[in-house]
């Protein structure tokens, strides 16, 4: 059992940012017909989402996120000692995207950065991963970056991924604490057999130069190697069974109950598979923010996308108890729960901004200062 | 099978889940509800259907449905 328990770690801080590139799903009629459309936005409630410019990354969205947080918390930059970017679309296939926002945002050399692969489970396994680093190392303030842009891989007509997916990139600022307070406790699963289940084939080392054919899929949809390829139903069945599980096994093993967090944080997988697994395990709706009928599904940004939505406009801060959850492509699932003011969590920040210096259309590029 | 009847009846009104024999292969059924079918049997039968189960024998009749659940729960 991968449980893990930091009692000197705090979240200090959460920003977020989305395209303002608006998709409705409406606008898919014409395409899948009206019928299909309506099914499918009763059933995952994803009635617009947003989407980046062409050349724009998750890397973008999370440094105007990352700029906002720091300048509202009046973090000295020389103070952060990590850098983490979860996700699975790096503004490059290398070097890792943490060593771009460190660039950007000014972070010191001192700093250790790195990416970490993974998609709707980033935001809670890199939480476990940055409160691990800090609480066996001599980091004061860390950041960890949560973000994809999933609809750039989709096949235009791939009707089982098109209408899903929304883009957004995150920000969470951890920090050390002198006494006990912080408290930040993970429980991490993974079931490799399921890595077929959310895959795109080609372009990684074993298949680099994979053809851009387009194949009619069995599913009735079309796609190349290089596309995004999601089993629904598969993703489905372990999601129904093996979440509710992970949640209750926290729990018990960290003697809670459904009773002790004021917010469920989400991954915004489909609103069908949120009711399903808050019916499974009696988590009232209410306490289960949804930003997928206005942002679809945004990958591992879209946890702190809900707290974002919902918490941002109080006025009054007050510190609330959060149970995260992410679960996806992998298949990788977990929990983290970690308490956190309201006062520092920021609203959603609109961008469309492009980082013109990482945008390489000629190797010669490379060549200047 | 009443029982079984009443929870696809419940899903999808419209079909006719008695003399229907392929309601994968004709396209009758979708993977909204199937997904549906399966979480429906999980709280009715208790039982959890695998993602070796997902095959379209398995959905194509109320008759087959009834078999798989029959086999998951081992009876």
């Amino acid at each position: 059992m991968a449980f893990f328990e930091f009692k000197n770690i705090r979240v200090a801080g959460v920003a977020c940012a989305v395209p303002k590139n608006v998709v409705r799903t409406e606008s898919f009629k014409p395409l899948f017909g009206d019928e299909e459309v309506e099914k499918f936005m009763a059933m995952t409630g994803v009635r617009e989402s947003r989407r980046t410019l062409e050349h724009q990354t998750a890397g973008d969205l999370c440094f105007r996120a990352a700029e906002e947080l720091l300048q509202a918390k009046q973090v000295n930059r020389e103070d952060i000692g990590a850098v983490v970017f979860a996700s699975h679309s790096p503004d490059y296939r290398r070097p890792s995207t943490a060593f771009v926002l460190q660039y950007r945002l000014g972070i010191p050399k001192e700093a250790v950065c790195y990416d970490i692969g993974l998609g709707c489970s980033s935001l809670v396994v890199g939480l476990q991963t940055v409160a691990s680093m800090m609480s066996c190392g001599d980091i004061k303030k860390a950041l960890l970056f949560v973000g994809d842009t999933a609809g750039k891989s989709v096949y235009p007509t791939d009707r089982s991924s098109v209408m899903l997916f929304g883009e957004a990139g995150a920000v969470v600022l951890l920090e050390k604490t002198e006494d006990d307070k912080g408290e930040i406790s993970s429980l991490i699963r993974s079931d490799g057999s399921g890595f077929k289940y959310m895959i795109i084939p080609g372009g990684g080392y074993r298949n680099l130069h994979a053809g851009e054919e387009v194949v009619m899929c069995q599913d009735g949809n079309e796609r190349t190697l290089m596309n995004s390829f999601i089993q629904g139903t598969s993703v489905f069945t372990f999601t129904i069974f093996d979440v509710p599980k992970l949640i209750k096994d926290f729990w018990s093993r960290s003697g809670t109950t459904v009773d002790d967090y004021d917010c469920y944080a989400f991954h915004q997988a489909n609103l069908y598979i949120l009711r399903q697994i808050a019916k499974k395990t009696k988590i009232p709706m209410e306490k289960l923010p949804i930003t997928l009928d206005r942002y679809g599904n945004t990958s591992g940004a879209s946890a702190i996308l809900s707290l974002c939505d919902r918490y941002a406009s109080g006025k009054e801060g007050r510190d609330i108890k959060v149970f995260a959850c992410g679960f996806g492509i992998g298949i990788s699932l977990g929990v983290t729960i970690f308490e956190i003011n309201t006062d520092d969590i920021l609203p959603v920040f609109e961008d469309d901004s492009i980082y013109e210096e990482g945008l390489i259309t000629n190797p010669n590029q490379l060549y200047g200062k | 099978m009443e029982k079984l009847l009443e929870i696809l009846k419940g899903i999808r009104p419209d079909v006719d889940f008695e003399n229907e024999k392929a309601l994968i292969d004709d396209g009758v059924l979708d993977s909204f509800d199937v997904v549906s079918i399966i979480s429906e049997l999980n709280d009715e039968y208790d039982i959890q259907v695998k993602v070796t189960e997902l095959e379209p024998e398995n959905f194509n009749s109320v008759e087959a449905i009834m078999q798989m659940v029959k086999r998951l729960k081992g009876v």
